[in-house]
Formats: structure tokens, C-alpha cells, sequence
């Protein structure tokens, strides 16, 4: 093996395993150390769960801890969003809609069993978020 | 009628057979040439009563500012170490660009209404962002594929950014004028995405010389097709059009502007602005891969280009597949 070859390999393992860590571990500690306890978003008024995504540059939280069988609505949050992610597609609810650049938006999700998850993404696919219903 | 018979070299697709063929019965002499691509063989006949290598001399002057070559000896090509040094090459740009994504830089909020001005700026933020996954993934395989054929690359570029910026001015019109009775369909988007990633894929992974390495080459009839689609002086054009259908959030947000912008005029400044905006990078890709592309680094050049448009073409293919809903998404970016 040559030097070309050699110094080839080696910088691209390099990169290809920085890549690993920035955008792929970085989900996965999540889901482990998530709890079964509602998450900061989440918040329960008159019998009714809201929970609260803000959609700008990506979702924010990135996933979400909701109670399970309890009616509830997701409300996005977008600020002067102009990216992917005003652009929401619930694929679960079959929801596909383009969020204003600015303002609340108020979306049903009915009852969910707990297990369930619901999955949030832009339409290009590079932004996503999830609901675990515990 | 005299026999010749020389071997070739840079015949690297089978569209090249064509195209020498093509140049080279076009002559003075009544001459008959034929090229044998897999054996790289290119025998003539010819009225000419010169010799050998007067006739080989010759043909070189027409066909060596193609790329090619003709010798008496076979060329035994020597490694070709380009590839090793343009996979790194690609997995950095790769990277830094991904990278640049997640930093979150370009979340730059812009309130209020839209207007020409706010929407000249989206479009340049949008240039960097990753909608430029497929569009600049597009432009820079359109510019090599430009290149490695011989066509005039000026006016490929200059037919698809034309096209790309009457497109969005007279669409984003239609949709100011039509207004809300036309949506956005999202599953269109994506479909169309997903073609145009596996295209990227395709030339990407012909960038690279996957094709040639591997001597997949198609029937010279399917070839004769589709050297007609790419001399097509319209191809280009029709490109830069299809480029507003693309899905990237940035021009989904524009159209819906347009869309609730209640004018004719006002749609089409909307869009034509947010078009202006993403122009200067895609003219700096344009025009930086054709300088680059006639400097001696052309080979390594060309094949970093094919990975990158490789490494777009699978993160859009995975992010389209998972907006239609196919598969989970695989990453957040």
C-alpha cells in the first residue's frame, strides 16, 4: 500500500467516524436517558395536553416525553422561520402543511395509547422531531 | 483507400464513440472512421495517401482538445491515484458542510412581512443552506458532465440560470395572481426530489468513473438518445425551470409569500428576488468548477465533485424517502 493510499484511508476514517459522532450519537443517549416523566413542554390545562414545539432552523425539543391517553394538541412555534422546518409533514396523522413564518398552530392528536410515537418532519426530510406517549 | 489503424486513449463514455466518429467523417479525404471502445482501437480508412503518422497527427490536432488520443502504442495507463486523493477531498467538503448546517448559522430569523429586499436575502442564506444539497449537487454535475463532453459550458450555465430565474419570476407571478386556490403539494415535491437525487447519484457515481472502471456501457441506440437530450441546446434550460418544483423549505416558504401576496407583481418580485439571491453562489459553483476543470487537477477535481454529489444525492434520497413517510428519518441535522 502506498503513501497516497495509506494517508487516504486515514483521513477519510477520520472524518467518516466525526460524522458518526456529531449527527448520529448524538439521538441515540437521548432515547436512553429519557424518563417516563413528562417532558418541560408539556404542560396539562383543563384536561387537555399541550405540547409545545418551536419550528426554527430544525425542531426544538427534539423529542418529547407526552402522557399517554389524555386528549392532546401540538402547538408550533415558528419565529420568523423561513427554512425546512416550517414546512411539516405528520406522516402518523397524515398531516402536511405549511406553518406561517410566524405565529401558533394548532394541531389535533387525538387520544394515543402509551408506546405510541409520533413523528414530526420538514418535507425535505433533514429535520425531525418525536412525541413517545408514556 | 488506405487502412490505418491506432490505438486511443480519454475515450472514457460511450457517447465518445460518437462524437469522434462524428468529427472525424467530417473531412477533406473521403474517409470511414470507425471506433472500437472496448479494445480502445480506432481504425480509418482514407483516401489520404500520407502516412501513418502524418495521418495520425492529423486526426490528434481535431480530436486531442476533446480530451483524446491517438498512438501507435497501446498507453498502459499508470495507477490512477486520483480517486484516493479525492475521497478524503470530498468527505471534508462533505463534512464542512454538514457541519455548517448544524451550527445553527444560518437560522438567522428575518421578521415581518416579505418583500423583495427580505426575500433577496433568504435566497442567499438559502444558497448555503441545505437546499443546496440538490440544486448546487445539480449544477456542479451539470458543469462536469459540460466539461467531460466538450460542450460549450458558458452557455450551459448560462441556459440554466436563465431558465431557473424565469421560472421562479413568472411561476411566483402565477401564484401571486392565482393565489391560494393553488397549494403546494408536498408529495410532488418529494417525488420530484427523489428523481432528482437519483439523477445526482447517477452522475455522481459517473463523476467518479465508476461506469467507465467497471465498462458498464449502453447500446450506442440508448446512447444516440440521449447524446440528442444533452446537445439539446433546451436541456439546460429546462433544468433551471424544474428547479422551482425542487423541495427546500426556503422555496416552499417563498411560494406561500407568493401565494398570499394578492398580486401578479408582487409574486413575481417575491421569487425573482429570492432567485437573485441564490444566484451568486450558484455562479461561483458554476463557474468555479470550469476554471477548475482546465487546470491540471482536473482529474482529482472532478472525481472530489463526484463524491460530494454522491454523499448530497444519498442524504437527499434518505431525507426524501423518510418526508414521503417510506422510511424513518436517519438523521437531524
Amino acid at each position: 500500500m502506498n503513501k497516497t493510499k495509506l494517508t487516504s484511508l486515514i483521513v477519510t476514517g477520520i472524518f467518516l467516524i466525526a460524522f458518526g459522532i456529531i449527527f448520529f450519537a448524538n439521538s441515540s443517549n437521548k432515547e436512553k436517558t429519557s424518563s417516563e416523566e413528562p417532558s418541560s413542554n408539556v404542560e396539562i390545562i383543563d384536561g387537555v395536553q399541550y405540547i409545545k414545539i418551536i419550528a426554527k432552523g430544525g425542531y426544538s425539543p427534539n423529542s418529547t416525553i407526552a402522557k399517554a391517553n389524555i386528549p392532546t394538541e401540538l402547538i408550533m412555534e415558528t419565529n420568523g422561520s423561513y427554512d425546512c422546518s416550517i414546512a411539516l409533514v405528520i406522516n402518523d396523522i397524515k398531516y402536511r402543511k405549511m406553518l406561517p413564518t410566524t405565529g401558533e398552530t394548532k394541531i389535533d392528536l387525538g387520544l394515543n395509547k402509551s408506546g405510541k410515537i409520533i413523528r414530526g418532519l420538514c418535507s425535505m426530510g433533514m429535520y425531525n422531531f418525536s412525541i413517545n406517549f408514556k | 483507400m488506405n487502412k490505418h489503424i491506432f490505438h486511443i486513449s480519454g475515450t472514457h463514455c460511450a457517447s465518445c464513440k460518437l462524437m469522434i466518429e462524428d468529427s472525424l467523417n467530417e473531412n477533406p479525404f473521403e474517409q470511414k472512421a470507425v471506433v472500437d471502445i472496448k479494445n480502445e482501437i480506432l481504425s480509418i480508412e482514407t483516401t489520404s495517401t500520407e502516412n501513418k503518422l502524418t495521418v495520425m497527427k492529423s486526426i490528434n490536432e481535431k480530436i486531442s482538445i476533446n480530451g483524446y488520443l491517438l498512438s501507435t502504442e497501446k498507453i498502459i495507463e499508470k495507477e490512477d491515484s486520483s480517486l484516493w486523493i479525492a475521497i478524503p477531498i470530498g468527505i471534508v467538503v462533505l463534512f464542512l458542510f454538514f457541519l455548517l448546517q448544524k451550527s445553527g448559522l444560518l437560522n438567522i430569523g428575518i421578521g415581518g412581512a416579505v418583500t423583495p429586499v427580505s426575500s433577496f436575502i433568504i435566497g442567499l442564506i438559502a444558497s448555503v443552506s441545505s437546499c443546496l444539497a440538490i440544486v448546487g449537487g445539480l449544477v456542479l454535475s451539470l458543469s462536469a458532465k459540460a466539461v467531460q463532453d466538450g460542450v460549450s459550458t458558458k452557455k450551459t450555465f448560462f441556459l440554466f440560470h436563465i431558465g431557473r430565474l424565469l421560472s421562479f419570476a413568472l411561476l411566483g407571478g402565477i401564484f401571486g395572481l392565482i393565489g391560494s386556490a393553488l397549494g403546494i403539494n408536498f408529495v410532488l415535491a418529494g417525488i420530484l426530489g427523489i428523481i432528482a437525487s437519483l439523477v445526482m447519484l447517477f452522475l455522481g457515481l459517473n463523476l467518479v468513473g465508476f461506469f467507465s472502471k467497471n465498462n458498464i456501457t449502453l447500446p450506442p441506440g440508448i446512447f444516440k438518445i440521449f447524446k440528442n437530450i444533452e446537445n439539446n441546446s433546451l436541456a439546460p434550460f429546462l433544468v433551471g425551470l424544474g428547479t422551482f418544483f425542487l423541495p427546500c423549505g426556503f422555496t416552499q416558504a417563498m411560494q406561500v409569500s407568493a401565494l398570499s401576496s394578492g398580486s401578479f407583481l408582487s409574486g413575481l418580485l417575491i421569487m425573482f428576488a429570492f432567485a437573485l439571491g441564490t444566484l451568486p453562489v450558484l455562479l461561483l459553483l458554476s463557474f468555479g468548477s470550469v476554471s477548475f476543470s482546465k487546470s491540471k487537477h482536473a482529474p482529482v477535481f472532478f472525481k472530489s465533485a463526484g463524491i460530494v454529489v454522491i454523499g448530497l444525492a444519498l442524504f437527499a434520497l434518505l431525507s426524501g424517502l423518510a418526508g414521503l413517510g417510506i422510511i424513518n428519518p436517519l438523521f437531524n441535522i
